[in-house]
């Protein structure tokens, strides 16, 4: 083992400690969902995630990296080849800088999926994970009695990246080194899981750890057995990040996995907003298939047999964008998008209803055993 | 052979100590962990006071009223002081229930709203807590308009959204109007001895008074009466000091709560900058009194006999010992120093709250 991987593997083992859970042999999901949950994945800051997913895949998998971060494992043969690719990496920061007095200054890898979203951080707890493991912090906000009423209205909207300080409980830039704080080190909120009434969860990024799971579970279920064609199940790191360049924003990880790969089908399991008006995907309603154009192609005839053929409900959206997409997406290509309807999206409680994500699943496996129910 | 014995009679020691040290009451520190998660937002104390009422040595004789303040005194005599914390939290009570399933809230809650927008929150219901998610704005997520300026966003525009379809199930659950609803607190561990989460406003200040009334030898208590209460609706007016008021004249309160500091990236250290981890605070000028200097040097003249490390300073706020200033009292108020106060991470250091019980301790011994 080298030093990197022992070090990762350490970091994870703390991890679980810190927030409570060991570890675990499973492919109940809600118990995935609860395994992955904490565990930080920003773009560019996917080790741990990906070590965690690592250990949890059966036993004599062969797994293939990407050279990313991300990896895949390979099931079955015959053609058409297929690749299921999920994502690793979630919306984040990191840390940029240190002051002498101690506090840690941030910054992100991506922009922000929407205008609000570094907003959320004031006055929240974080999570930084570090070489000697997490490490809590609070995201400084200003004491509401020392303020004028006229500030009070303003603080949070006038808040951002540069006036955000992170408060570790030290005094000066060499305590926070020997916390274990280096540049670079992922901060995300504080991993704090509220189950909610009708089998609804939330959690911030929980909509992508929970697609990472059902993929996990997925793969699990092939321990025995081989799907109905030559599957390549892939968990993609830097999905975030987009290739520099004209044209539409590409994904570098699925760009990678695509050129990696090679697939003649893609089936890209993501994440999409849920409960914004009556036109738009809802919670409990089954998982959303998604294209860039509503048409009929074998995959999505496909997944439409294993749904039928397993009466799962599913909702549809046409005219899908997203960078993943458009990393596979071309004249040739077979793609469809099967994603988790997720409500709050991109906030610190992301809603998703567990019902849509078992179904997500089932039907991914029915999917892959059948070949689409030829 | 010899060596064996030293290390046995090592152990045995090391083992009794720990047995003596787990029978004792619990500390300050460990019982602000624990009162910090009980529910009581202002006018909604009973489930904290109950907490009080049975943390409290039984022997000592508690008295407890309509309004769920509770106090006991004890010992006979001039001076009369009185210490006094107060117990209610920030938060906010359920207004209605709309026909989607989601719970409305009342104005007001005392915390910046946005900082609670997306956030996780429980609602107190007779069948128990029910978490729900405060629903970020309509809108998040999409590009504000060219010009447009941000809409006001305060406690009224909260939807709390539970998980349920309608109204019925919402009740289902056992959410009513009236119930309270706090943030899901987090205990952020920085260290062993600092955290911050919501309520150390002033649950640091009721559990400094726990550990001082378990500590107190009271059958040494002579010449003087002593009061400890642990006071409601203070966030909201003072109103359970003013009820204390009514039933207590004291000649001394000392009003046991946050100094507001400004020991953080983000003020001015113009004022309030005491140091988080320098000790107790002793809130010589705050936005409702002014501690006479004669007694402030009183004060530090015991802390220093007994060395207790203690700063003085000014900051913003009312305490509850200026309501009974308009009689013969004199209001001392007694601090920790906090960090974002009024917040959902209020920074606490364990070694403040220590000096702050054996300062209360002090004060009840020494105070003439």
């Amino acid at each position: 083992m080298n030093k990197s991987k022992f070090k990762a593997g350490t970091m994870l083992g703390l991890l679980l400690l810190f927030f409570g859970w060991g570890f675990l042999e499973s492919s109940d999901l809600k118990t995935l969902v609860k395994d992955v949950f904490p565990i930080p994945s920003t773009t560019g800051n996917e080790e741990l995630l990906a070590g965690r997913v690592r250990a949890i895949l059966p036993k004599g998998s062969a797994v293939e990296d990407d050279g990313l971060g991300g990896f895949a494992v390979r099931l079955g043969q015959g053609e058409p080849k297929l690749v299921v690719i999920a994502a690793l990496d979630g919306y984040g920061f990191f840390v940029s800088g240190i002051t002498p007095e101690g506090y840690l200054r941030v910054d992100r890898a991506v922009p922000p999926p929407h205008a609000q979203f570094d907003g959320y951080l004031l006055g929240q707890p974080v999570v930084i994970s570090t070489r000697y493991g997490p490490v809590s912090g609070v995201v400084a906000q200003p004491a509401m009695h020392l303020l004028t009423q006229e500030v009070r209205k303003t603080v949070v909207e006038n808040f951002s990246l540069e006036n955000a300080f992170v408060d570790i409980g030290v005094r000066s830039e060499a305590e926070a080194r020997g916390k274990g704080i280096e540049i670079l080190d992922a901060l995300t909120f504080w991993p704090q899981l509220t189950e909610l009434a009708g089998d609804r969860w939330a959690g911030p990024s929980l909509g992508v750890k929970a697609v990472c799971a059902a993929l996990i579970s997925a793969a699990a279920d092939f321990e025995k057995g081989s799907p109905a064609g030559e599957s390549i199940l892939v968990w993609a790191a830097q999905t975030k990040f987009a290739l520099r360049g004209r044209g539409p924003r590409v994904s570098l990880g699925g760009a990678r996995a695509k050129n990696r790969w090679r697939p003649q089908r893609t089936l890209i399991l993501d994440i999409v907003a849920a409960e914004k008006g009556a036109a738009a995907p809802g919670l409990g309603k089954g998982p959303v298939l998604a294209q860039a154009k509503d048409v009929q192609t074998p995959l999505r005839r496909g997944l439409e047999r294993s749904a039928g053929a397993g009466g799962m409900s599913l909702q549809y959206l046409a005219g899908a964008e997203t960078p993943l997409l458009a990393s596979f997406g071309d004249a040739e290509s077979d793609v469809v998008i099967l994603a988790l309807p997720v409500q709050f999206m991109h906030t610190p409680s992301e809603i998703v209803d567990l019902k849509d994500l078992q179904a997500l699943r089932d039907l991914l496996v029915r999917f892959l055993k059948s070949g689409g129910e030829k | 052979m010899k060596k064996q014995l030293i290390a046995l009679g090592l152990s045995v020691a090391v083992v009794s100590g720990a047995l003596m040290a787990a029978a004792e009451s619990p500390r300050a520190w460990d019982i602000l962990r624990k009162i910090v998660l009980v529910p009581g937002v202002s006018g909604q104390e009973k489930p904290v006071a109950d907490f009080i009422q049975q943390s409290l040595p039984a022997r000592l004789k508690v008295q407890r009223d309509d309004m769920h303040n509770v106090w006991f005194t004890i010992g006979s005599g001039q001076p009369h002081i009185l210490f006094v914390a107060h117990c209610d939290e920030l938060g906010w009570t359920v207004d209605s229930v709309t026909p989607d399933g989601k719970v409305k809230v009342k104005p007001g809650g005392g915390v910046l709203p946005q900082a609670a927008e997306a956030h996780a929150v429980l609602i107190y219901t007779a069948k128990g807590p029910v978490p729900g998610i405060i629903a970020p704005r309509p809108g998040y997520d999409e590009r504000r308009p060219e010009g447009a300026t941000a809409q006001p966003y305060t406690a009224a525009n909260f939807e709390i959204v539970l998980g349920v379809a309608d109204e019925k199930e919402a009740r289902d659950l056992g959410v009513a109007e009236g119930n309270p609803v706090t943030i899901k607190k987090t205990i952020v561990d920085f260290a062993p001895g600092m955290m911050a989460t919501r309520a150390v406003d002033d649950r640091a200040g009721c559990a400094a008074l726990l550990d001082a009334a378990s500590r107190m030898d009271w059958d040494k208590l002579k010449g003087k009466t002593v009061t400890f209460a642990w006071d409601v609706q203070e966030e909201t007016g003072l109103f359970g000091a003013a009820a204390l008021a009514k039933v207590l004249q004291p000649d001394y309160v000392f009003a046991v709560d946050t100094f507001v500091s400004s020991d953080s990236p983000l003020e001015s250290k113009r004022f309030a900058y005491m140091v988080v981890g320098g000790g107790a605070v002793l809130r010589a000028v705050d936005s409702s009194s002014i501690v006479p200097k004669f007694e402030l040097r009183r004060v530090l003249a015991i802390a220093r006999s007994r060395g207790i490390p203690v700063q003085v300073g000014s900051s913003r706020g009312g305490n509850d010992g200026s309501v009974f200033l308009p009689g013969k009292t004199v209001d001392i108020p007694l601090a920790w120093p906090g960090s974002y106060a009024h917040s959902f991470i209020e920074k606490i250091d364990r070694r403040d709250l220590e000096a702050l019980t054996d300062l209360i301790l002090a004060l009840v011994r020494d105070w003439r």
